[in-house]
């Protein structure tokens, strides 16, 4: 597949490394000629020029992609560079956008209009990831997949959990509800096997159906946190965007830096409490009554002090705490540093579009990268492989497992014993690397 | 996260050679199918043995080196592009040898070398004496130097179209910077070799229609197009004393100079770049200059005082020069001057991304102009000037590493020079035969005192071989792996 991705900004990097080792053709376009030679090392090609124009669109070779991705700094320019890709014949754009008021569904006959197919707004995604981590509270990751009917959960094992010590093997006679599909032990992650134990301090992803969820709680120790009252440090977009949702349900209070941006804070959302004064500074944070705050959010630009704020907001009894980190080498630290969930803008937005391309493509079918793992969500073919023989008969290598399947609509694990059907929907859970055998798999 | 990116993955790069080991089996079965066809048995079994080596060595490393990790990066591509053209030689001898008609290992290592780096210059007295399939061998393993052997693996084995396959095509492919046709690399390669391919035929057809038959037709074209100069007869080209002959030739050595990628986009209808690209008049404008020296000297110096003569003669010789093809059509005594122009000729050379070699004019503009720019600071201190090429602003960092490279190029030039003259070969004739092996000319002693290049003694063979290699691939990429922080952790 072509595509061009205008503006080599931190997302439109990460996409076009990612999508270049997934074997597609990339031609990434942007005015600032260092930022490209950077790249000179990839498989892609760069493109200097300004995105805004016809002559660089088409020397770029808009008119025979596939698909356009917009991600320069301003959301007016990637709306119009989308809207002169599309006149020029790219089949699908995309624009990122920073404006709650182009999300709403009333104004984006306006954009389908002029040729933008998908808009992506990373602070909504990124509003939307911490009402879920805030609402399960418990968990470190919370994916839903085929439809919602199954779901993984990655979370953090502590002494108190039953399954600390016990084969896997044991584990799944006791619990048939639960499927342990992959452990993230160091910055390791391993496809356990029958004879593997879980070892304190692991993050475990777990696939269950929805309704299971009670026991797998219980089964790791946890108890469900309640959360009425909420901190956030710095007071960005993000932080906009998770009062306007949640304001209502808990009790918000918002620490910013900059005086000017408290007053506007202030006027956009009334029912906050916006407090001038330094996150890091302790005094202030003992004052606002960390002690008794169910959870913590740190959003500032620098994710070493989002992630050090955390730290702190642990010490003060801080049940759930949220850092954004936007540096991808920092989350693998940060996650060791037991600081509950780490949110990144860019990991969201390629995810996003990773699904957009699932949607025009139904050959590729990655849903979600982790660190160093990779779940994919296939159909079955007729004749496939995987639908020959029971799973434990197949021989499957020893860097992917099936985690579980949606068959008639109904979500179910997998097990030795299963017969993958025609039709069904698979979770693959792989390493990164394997996902081709996954695809020899299903073909 | 934090894996060892040091560790240099010599198991990928040993099951990758693997693999092209196999890809010049391949290309072996060429000659084997021709000494077939004209009933050579003796040459038929020194192929046969030669690719049943050379497949079953590489299917075996192929298949039982499993690297722990496949990744690669700049170290490996700077490793595995160097060994990949000694391994190359090293199985691309082997028929010589088992043919019998080279006797020992140096000079058919030289040979291959020779063939392969498009150097051109032959260890046979007598190439007419040789069976065909040898000769064919001979120009088929410079048509696959010239454009590259690892470009070539590029476009065929999918598995390297990873970010390690760019650093392979950094890591052979010449000139300053290397321009991307498409964005993946197999897309690159495949644009190239199309181009390269095509040229050939249209090559083939040409001389065809000339006085050649189709296996010097064949043959000529193979070691033209790549720039290499390999002959089927012992008075090259000038052996069918043929004017269109010669046109042929020359249009062809000339395109075979011209920067690949240039060609790739004319032949996609887009002409900015070739109205743009300043090399291509410098390359135009030596030919020129150069040949309306050489024509001067040959008329008013010379005995021959036919005039179209002179000026076939010099123009051809001239492009010969500048793309390092090294064919002649006659030979006879080079006045001083002449001489001297062949010489700058040799060191500037054609355009970068072509298949000629030496130091290329891209680089010989960027310096001048840089040496300019510093005329004009030392007036005005303050002033700010920048260094343009084809339109385009060359960073600083790639100026400096043009200086780097022609420091390089002439310290190798001087200690190559120093050796071979510890043999008792004039100091010009050393000068001279280590510039010819660097740039991949191959002009030879015979230029000068009519000796021949299988009578220089075998350390000086080997001295030649090692410039011809470094000068193919632009001396970094083989240079670096003699420096101790390649190899340290």
């Amino acid at each position: 597949m072509k595509i061009v991705i205008a503006g080599a900004g931190e997302v439109g990097i990460h996409l076009a490394k990612l999508l270049s080792n997934e074997n597609q053709d990339i031609i990434i376009i942007d005015r600032d000629e260092d930022k490209l030679a950077k790249l000179e090392p990839y498989n892609m090609l760069t493109y200097i020029g300004n995105p805004v124009s016809f002559a660089t669109l088409r020397n770029a070779g808009v008119a025979n992609s596939d698909l356009f991705i917009a991600v320069t700094p301003y959301e007016t320019d990637n709306v119009l560079a989308c809207e002169i890709a599309k006149t020029l014949g790219a089949e699908k754009t995309v624009a990122r956008i920073d404006n709650y008021d182009f999300m709403i569904k009333e104004n984006r006959s306006f954009f389908t209009e002029r040729g933008i197919c998908d808009l992506i707004y990373p602070e909504y995604l990124a509003g939307e990831e911490l009402e879920v981590a805030l609402k399960r509270a418990w968990v470190r990751h919370w994916f839903e997949l085929c439809n919602g009917e199954l779901v993984i959960v990655g979370v953090k094992i502590r002494e108190n959990a039953r399954i600390v010590g016990m084969p896997l093997r044991e584990l799944f006679k006791m619990s048939n509800y639960a499927h342990i599909s992959a452990i993230k032990r160091n910055h390791e992650t391993i496809i356990p096997r029958g004879d593997d134990y879980i070892r304190v301090n692991d993050i475990v992803y777990i696939a269950t159906t929805n309704g299971d969820m009670q026991d797998i709680r219980d089964l790791c120790g946890k108890t469900d946190i309640d959360i009425k009252k909420i901190m956030i440090m710095g007071g960005s977009r993000i932080a906009v965007q998770l009062a306007m949702r949640v304001g209502e349900d808990y009790d918000i209070t918002i620490l910013e830096n900059d005086y000017k941006r408290c007053e506007e804070l202030a006027e956009q959302l009334p029912d906050c409490s916006i407090i001038h004064g330094d996150g890091r500074n302790f005094e202030v944070l003992e004052e606002e009554g960390i002690v008794d705050t169910d959870a913590f959010i740190a959003l500032t630009e620098s994710s070493e002090a989002n992630i050090l704020a955390c730290l702190a907001a642990k010490e003060y009894g801080v049940k759930k705490t949220i850092a954004e980190v936007e540096n991808i080498q920092f989350i693998s630290e940060a996650e060791k540093l037991n600081i509950g969930t780490i949110i990144n803008k860019k990991l969201l937005a390629s995810s996003r579009i990773f699904q957009i391309l699932l949607d025009n493509d139904s050959t590729t079918a990655k849903c979600l990268a982790l660190a160093d793992a990779e779940v994919a969500e296939l159909v079955a073919k007729k004749g496939s492989k995987i639908t020959k023989a029971k799973i434990k008969d197949l021989n499957l290598s020893r860097d992917l497992t099936i985690a579980g399947m949606l068959r008639n609509g109904k979500g179910q694990l997998v097990q030795g014993d299963t017969q993958i059907q025609e039709g069904d929907h698979v979770v693959v859970f792989c390493l990164s690397g394997a996902i081709h055998k996954v695809e020899k798999l299903f073909n | 996260m934090f894996q060892k990116k040091s560790n240099i993955n010599t198991l990928m790069v040993v099951r990758i050679i693997g693999w092209l080991l196999m890809i010049e089996a391949i290309f072996m079965i060429v000659p084997l199918g021709v000494s077939l066809y004209y009933r050579e048995f003796d040459c038929v079994k020194s192929f046969f043995f030669s690719i049943l080596i050379t497949l079953f060595l590489g299917m075996l490393t192929s298949h039982f080196i499993r690297p722990m990790r496949m990744e690669m990066y700049r170290k490996e591509g700077f490793l595995l592009t160097s060994l990949v053209w000694v391994v190359f030689s090293i199985f691309g001898m082997l028929p010589f040898l088992f043919s019998g008609t080279v006797s020992n290992v140096t000079d058919a290592f030289y040979e291959t070398m020779a063939g392969f780096t498009t150097t051109g210059s032959t260890i046979f007295v007598d190439v007419e004496s040789l069976p065909k399939g040898i000769l064919l061998w001979r120009s088929l393993m410079q048509w696959i130097g010239g454009m590259g052997i690892i470009l070539f693996t590029l476009a065929v084995i999918p598995m390297l179209n990873k970010s390690g396959g760019v650093q392979l095509f950094n890591a052979e492919v010449t000139g300053i910077t290397h321009d991307k046709l498409r964005p993946r690399v197999s897309g690159t390669a495949i644009g190239l070799w199309g181009v390269y391919v095509g040229m050939s035929i249209i090559m083939v057809v040409c001389l065809m229609i000339g006085p050649m038959d189709w296996f010097d037709s064949l043959c000529h074209t193979l070691s033209c197009v790549s720039t290499g100069g390999f002959s089927t007869k012992n008075d090259s080209i000038g052996f069918w004393d043929s004017r269109y002959i010669d046109s042929v030739v020359i249009v062809f050595m000339f395109l075979g100079g011209v920067n690949f990628s240039l060609i790739y986009n004319v032949l996609h209808g887009k002409f900015k770049p070739l109205r743009e690209n300043e090399v291509l008049k410098w390359y135009v404008l030596l030919c020129f200059i150069g040949s309306l020296v050489c024509f001067a000297d040959l008329y008013f110096r010379g005995e021959n005082k036919n005039i179209s003569d002179c000026f076939f003669d010099s123009l051809f010789h001239i492009v010969a020069t500048i793309t390092t093809t090294g064919f002649s059509v006659e030979s006879y005594s080079w006045g001083q001057f002449s001489l001297m122009m062949l010489i700058i000729l040799m060191i500037s050379c054609a355009c970068a991304g072509s298949t000629s070699g030496g130091l290329k004019i891209d680089r010989m503009v960027v310096m001048l102009k840089n040496v300019k720019n510093e005329f004009k600071k030392a007036l005005h201190p303050n002033q700010v000037i920048s260094v343009r090429l084809n339109g385009k602003v060359v960073p600083y960092a790639h100026v400096q590493r043009v200086v780097a490279f022609l420091v390089i190029f002439t310290l190798i030039l001087v200690i190559s020079t120093t050796i071979l003259s510890l043999f008792n070969i004039s100091v010009f004739d050393s000068f001279f035969l280590s510039l010819s092996a660097l740039c991949n000319v191959g002009y030879g002693p015979g230029m000068i005192e009519g000796g021949v290049f299988v009578d220089l003694p075998m350390a000086v063979k080997w001295i030649l071989m090692f410039d011809m290699l470094i000068g193919r691939l632009e001396l970094f990429t083989v240079l670096i792996l003699f420096t101790k922080g390649f190899w340290v952790k």
